[in-house]
């Protein structure tokens, strides 16, 4: 992947990540947090995970935020008020953040494999549906059922916390 | 002998029946379905009895590469047997006040889920006690944590079960997402999820100690999350008070007992690295220490006795967090902490089901959760007032009790790896856990009561109550059986890796 392009779209992805937090308008949150996602499926194609770029864009940004806008726009939700913050936590928060953000840079600067650059992969085009589903399906099948039960059980779930009335 | 993974397979049959039988069926009486489970539960903790132990395997696509069935794994399976069990009596009892607190079309309806969801968080504490590959903990952990959520909001119309279920869930997804970002660490420097190959990989890394320290720490967080370690516990007592009672005890039970097995395996592979090992015990020790001062202080002032035993199980986590920081140089005595936080674990066990049993049959009955509520027990219940006292005696630690030769196995740890600092911190705070444990003794038996009606107690709790007072005594004097089951077998990483 060309850096120019990893670096314009990793700087377009969190500009878009910061705006969803920022933004006052669910809308325009929700809308951002798409374009975030697009970026960062541009990011995933760029290191050949064909695969999982294009699932980044139908079950995320397709799916799931489509569904998120539907909700907001039924629930006719407005513009929040701007909250007042009591200085103390911000603070705190602000100091937790740099905090973690200055831990990151000092643990990738000693990280003695972080400072080589990534041995390109020895097949340019990977079947990566194939390996994907090899892998899921035959290697990690126990934990993948575990995960269709945790559906199962979040979609029991949801029911019982969003019918109107009980039965 | 049945294969260990029966037992997961089991419960899960039993929650997909009963599911489906509660959405067939025309019956408006949901309280079938939880008797059903507890009858099939006692089953399958008898048939725990009769598995197998088989520890995991390293062959290329096996499923056993994620799965151990050694014999710590089932002495936790059965803790998450019998806690499932005892929540699903208290969930009998808190019936009549979960029903006020749903939108509910006629009387009972929407409380079966409530007793049918814990069985699916049975099954993933059970995954979680046998995972040996973080991506299958980290399933089981979310199988868990996801159930939990929904079972903390579900009282509706209580203000404070929604805000404690939105509380849980932020948290929580906080503390998923270092929990991941930890894994993707050890991942990315070992190229291994599998606890025996990543304890292999980092003991051979060389130069890169900040880094796996980092991974140690991010995982540290998630996981204190789970335990309620200081300074990750802001969650715990909003949480504990809000959701409905049963799901408060099945919270601090439950999910505290698979978290911290998780919690050793995890530990386990760092523990090899000489390199950064005086840094994680100094760590742990300096969390350990936060915890035991935090729970047991914060706990003296509390009013309500939830609130009170939300505390507590910070202490207790604190006592859990303090043995395992005295594993010792080379991690050798992981087998010896092992069967401390075991036997802990149980003890903690008994005790937290019989106060909350207790707690929420006086809770249904006078509208209230403060200790004033137990003011007067012994007039209006002689046999729930006894259960309380030996509750909160063992709670506190007085000898004879399940609770005390808990504490007694963690002191003997403390002073084994010479840790003065955390001895005296241990001896203060069972002191103030002294005083609070017996503020509620002293209410129940010189305080005069707000109100008279005697409190009726349902012939099912009744054994179960007799049952844990019972088990609390014997296993304080004899704890010999749950010592040998917890030795039985090396936990499989253990022999492994040395």
């Amino acid at each position: 992947m060309s850096p120019i392009l990893f670096w314009l779209f990793t700087a377009l992805m969190l500009a878009f990540g910061t705006s969803v937090v920022l933004n006052r308008d669910p809308v325009a949150s929700a809308l951002s947090l798409v374009a975030s996602f697009l970026c960062l499926s541009a990011l995933f194609v760029g290191l050949d995970a064909f695969f999982i770029g294009v699932i980044q864009i139908l079950v995320y940004a397709g799916a799931v935020m489509v569904l998120f806008l539907f909700i907001i726009m039924l629930l006719d939700l407005k513009a929040e008020q701007r909250r007042q913050f009591n200085r103390l936590s911000l603070a705190g928060g602000g100091a937790v953040a740099v905090g973690f953000m200055f831990e990151l840079l000092h643990v990738l600067n000693s990280f003695s494999i972080g400072k080589n650059p990534f041995p390109p992969l020895g097949v340019a085009r990977l079947d990566d549906v194939r390996q994907v589903g090899i892998t899921l399906f035959t290697q990690f099948n126990l934990p993948f059922q575990t995960v269709g039960v945790l559906v199962l059980v979040a979609s029991v779930g949801v029911i019982v916390l969003s019918r109107r009335e009980l039965k | 002998m049945f294969p260990p993974i029966s037992l997961e397979i089991l419960v899960l049959a039993l929650g997909f029946i009963l599911l489906l039988a509660e959405s067939f069926s025309n019956s408006t009486n949901k309280r079938g379905l939880a008797h059903i489970a507890i009858f099939c539960l006692g089953w399958i903790f008898a048939i725990s009895f009769f598995t197998a132990s088989a520890p995991a395997t390293l062959a290329p696509g096996s499923y056993w590469n994620f799965y151990s069935g050694d014999g710590v794994s089932l002495v936790f399976k059965r803790i998450a047997l019998l806690t499932t069990i005892a929540v699903l009596v208290l969930a009998l009892d808190y019936e009549s006040t979960l029903a006020k607190l749903l939108p509910s079309a006629h009387k009972g309806a929407g409380t079966g889920e409530f007793y049918i969801l814990p069985l699916f968080t049975c099954t993933g504490l059970m995954l979680m006690a046998s995972a040996v590959d973080l991506v299958m903990a980290f399933a089981a952990l979310e199988l868990v944590t996801i159930s939990f959520y929904v079972l903390v909001a579900y009282a509706r119309r209580s203000h404070a079960s929604l805000e404690a279920g939105v509380k849980y869930l932020i948290l929580g997804a906080l503390s998923t997402g270092f929990i991941v970002y930890g894994i993707t660490w050890i991942f990315g420097l070992t190229g291994e999820t599998h606890f025996t190959k990543v304890a292999e990989k980092l003991a051979h890394l060389r130069g890169d100690d900040t880094a796996i320290l980092f991974a140690f720490l991010l995982v540290l967080v998630g996981l204190g999350f789970k335990v309620a370690a200081v300074p990750f516990q802001s969650w715990v007592p909003d949480v504990y008070e809000g959701a409905p009672t049963p799901v408060t005890a099945f919270l601090s039970v439950g999910s505290k007992a698979a978290s911290f097995l998780l919690f050793l395996r995890v530990l386990e592979p760092f523990l090899g690295v000489e390199s950064i090992l005086p840094k994680v015990l100094q760590v742990l020790a300096i969390v350990a220490g936060a915890t035991l001062i935090f729970g047991n202080l914060a706990a003296l002032p509390q009013n309500s006795l939830k609130r009170l035993l939300a505390y507590s199980s910070i202490g207790h986590a604190g006592y859990l967090l303090t043995a395992i920081a005295c594993i010792g140089a080379g991690g050798s005595l992981l087998l010896g902490v092992g069967t401390t936080v075991g036997y802990y674990l149980f003890a903690y066990m008994l005790m937290t089901l019989l106060a909350f049993a207790v707690l929420t049959l006086v809770s249904v009955n006078s509208k209230g959760e403060e200790i004033q509520h137990f003011n007067g027990l012994s007039k209006r219940s002689p046999f729930l007032a006894f259960a309380m006292v030996v509750a909160m005696s063992s709670l506190a630690g007085v000898p004879l009790t399940a609770g005390f030769y808990g504490k007694f196995l963690v002191f003997a740890q403390i002073i084994q790896a010479h840790q003065w600092g955390l001895l005296a911190l241990g001896v203060i705070t069972v002191g103030a856990g002294f005083y609070y444990y017996f503020r509620v003794v002293a209410a129940m038996y010189w305080h005069d009561p707000l109100e008279t009606t005697p409190i009726t107690v349902a012939p099912l709790s009744k054994i179960t109550i007799s049952l844990l007072i019972a088990s609390i005594f014997y296993f304080g004097i004899n704890p010999n059986p749950v010592l040998s089951a917890l030795r039985t077998s090396a936990p499989s990483v253990a022999a492994a890796a040395h």
